[in-house]
Parts: C-alpha cells; sequence; structure tokens
C-alpha cells in the first residue's frame, strides 16, 4: 500500500473519511495508516479535523481540491522530481542513466512500502 | 516577495533551475523588476540571475518588457513571472515524461537483462553474452535479472502520468 493508493482512496470520498475507517478500507493497521497520513498532512495532500466516532476520538480527512499540485503528483515520486524536465542531454530513455536511476529509486520505493507491510 | 508554495511547483523550480534560482524566484516582487536589481536583493551574481530568467522564459514561467532608457539609449529588461503558466508547464511536462516511459517500457518488455553481481551495470541478453556472462568492469558474473516489477513500475506510473492529462 502506497501514499498514492492512500490518496486516491480519500480523493474518491468528497465527504471525507474517517481516519479509523481509512485503515481498515486500506486493509493495513492503524500504525502503517498514520505514517501515511502524517506523510500526505506533511505534503498538504490532505487536511483533518478532530471527530468523535461511537465515543471515540478520531480525525476526518478530507482530500485538499485547494492543491493544485496534487494533479501532478506524479511527477514527484519518491520525494524526486522527475528527471527529464529542464535536461539538455541527448536523449535515449533505453539507456538514460537518470531515467534508470528515477525508475529504480521507485520500485525500491515500493518494495520499501511492502517491506513495512510484512513487518 | 513570491513565495512558491506549491510543493510541485517548488519541486519542479528546484530541478529547472536549481536552489539558487528558486532563491531568486521568490525575490520577484508582484510587479515588473531588472535582472540588476534582482542581483542586489539575492546577492547573486548577475549571469546566474539572467541565466534562471531566462530558463523561466524558455519554460513560459517569465515573460520579459524591453525598455529604452530615452538619456542613455540603453535597453532595460524588465521581468515578471507567470505563476499562472504552472499547469501548462508541468501538463507539458507531463506528456513529454510519458513519451519516454513509453519507448522505455518497450525496450524493458523487449529485451532479457542481465546484472552484475556486483552492482556495476546491467546488459541485455546479447551484450552479456557476448562477454562471456563476464562484467567487463569488474570481472565478476553477469546473471539474469528479473525487471517485471520495472515493467510493472513503469505501467504504473505511466497510469498515473496519465490521468494527471
Amino acid at each position: 500500500m502506497s501514499s498514492n493508493e492512500a490518496l486516491d482512496y480519500i480523493r474518491a470520498h468528497p465527504e471525507g473519511i474517517l481516519q479509523s475507517d481509512l485503515w481498515k478500507a486500506l486493509n493495513i493497521d492503524s500504525r502503517k495508516c498514520s505514517r501515511i497520513v502524517a506523510k500526505l498532512l506533511k505534503e498538504s495532500y490532505i487536511t483533518r479535523e478532530v471527530e468523535s466516532s461511537d465515543g471515540i476520538r478520531t480525525y476526518r480527512i478530507h482530500y485538499t481540491e485547494a492543491t493544485r499540485s496534487g494533479r501532478f503528483r506524479s511527477l514527484l515520486a519518491v520525494d524526486v522530481f522527475e528527471p527529464c524536465a529542464g535536461c539538455i542531454e541527448e536523449c535515449t530513455p533505453e539507456h538514460c542513466a537518470k531515467l534508470s536511476e528515477w525508475i529504480f529509486a521507485i520500485v525500491m520505493g515500493l518494495d520499501g512500502d511492502a517491506a513495512m507491510e510484512n513487518a | 516577495m513570491a513565495a512558491v508554495e506549491e510543493i510541485i511547483h517548488r519541486a519542479y523550480l528546484n530541478k529547472l533551475v536549481g536552489e539558487e534560482g528558486l532563491r531568486i524566484v521568490e525575490c520577484i516582487p508582484g510587479e515588473e523588476i531588472t535582472d540588476e536589481r534582482l542581483a542586489e536583493l539575492t546577492g547573486i551574481s548577475l549571469n546566474t540571475v539572467r541565466r534562471t530568467l531566462y530558463l523561466l522564459y524558455e519554460h513560459r514561467l517569465a515573460v520579459y518588457r524591453r525598455k529604452r532608457d530615452p538619456d542613455s539609449g540603453w535597453l532595460t529588461y524588465l521581468w515578471q513571472l507567470c505563476p499562472e503558466n504552472f499547469d501548462k508547464a508541468l501538463q507539458s511536462e507531463t506528456k513529454r515524461l510519458l513519451r519516454k516511459l513509453d519507448e522505455r517500457l518497450a525496450y524493458e518488455k523487449e529485451n532479457i537483462f542481465y546484472a552484475c553481481t556486483e552492482g556495476c551495470a546491467r546488459f541485455v541478453f546479447d551484450e552479456a553474452s557476448e562477454a562471456n556472462f563476464v562484467c567487463p568492469f569488474c570481472q565478476g558474473s553477469l546473471e539474469y535479472m528479473e525487471n517485471s516489477k520495472v515493467v510493472e513500475t513503469i505501467e504504473r506510473q505511466m497510469v498515473d502520468l496519465k490521468a494527471c492529462l
């Protein structure tokens, strides 16, 4: 489960979603969910406010429509902006070291997420 | 001063013009400003300021207007940011990246890869075979490398990128 998948799920719920429901829906544990939520909050993709559900304090999470950058977030994978922007080198996507590095970093990032899930 | 608040815009500018360039951008006010004044405000060399402004201009993120001094006849360039063009610029970067990833995906799907066990490099089957499966850099052995995760990642990234358009 990556933060992108979680964000897609949150975005699909314009009325907002309770954090206590989010981790169940995503089939992850609450600690993993907290880490993902913290990351998305830090990157301003979501906002959240305290809400009580059945007497239990939780948060309602909303996708930040105003954050237009969310639309292009795929250009910024694993905190690295895609390597082709501003590149003036001769382009051979098959052998480009910078493109390879970016792709492999995403692969490693996904592996890292999988490892966290299995932990 | 124009604070660049959007994370993706900051990351994009950082990629285009670097950290110094980003500092320059943040000192560009809402109204027009000369390159000399920007150099004074930021303490960054005039060459770097000009290079940054021209890079922004190339990506339609800044515009300039020329003004001739009536006394000296010198031309002054007055610069202004175009933050409203960020989305267009990012859209065009997305399309460009999609074309590159499409080519890369075909290459990943069409080839079988062998990688140096010491991590030097990755080779397609023909190259590895010609080298007798010995790394030309460290003489270590070349072993089959599964690339299905690479293929999946590129495909997934392309789906996400297409959703941006």
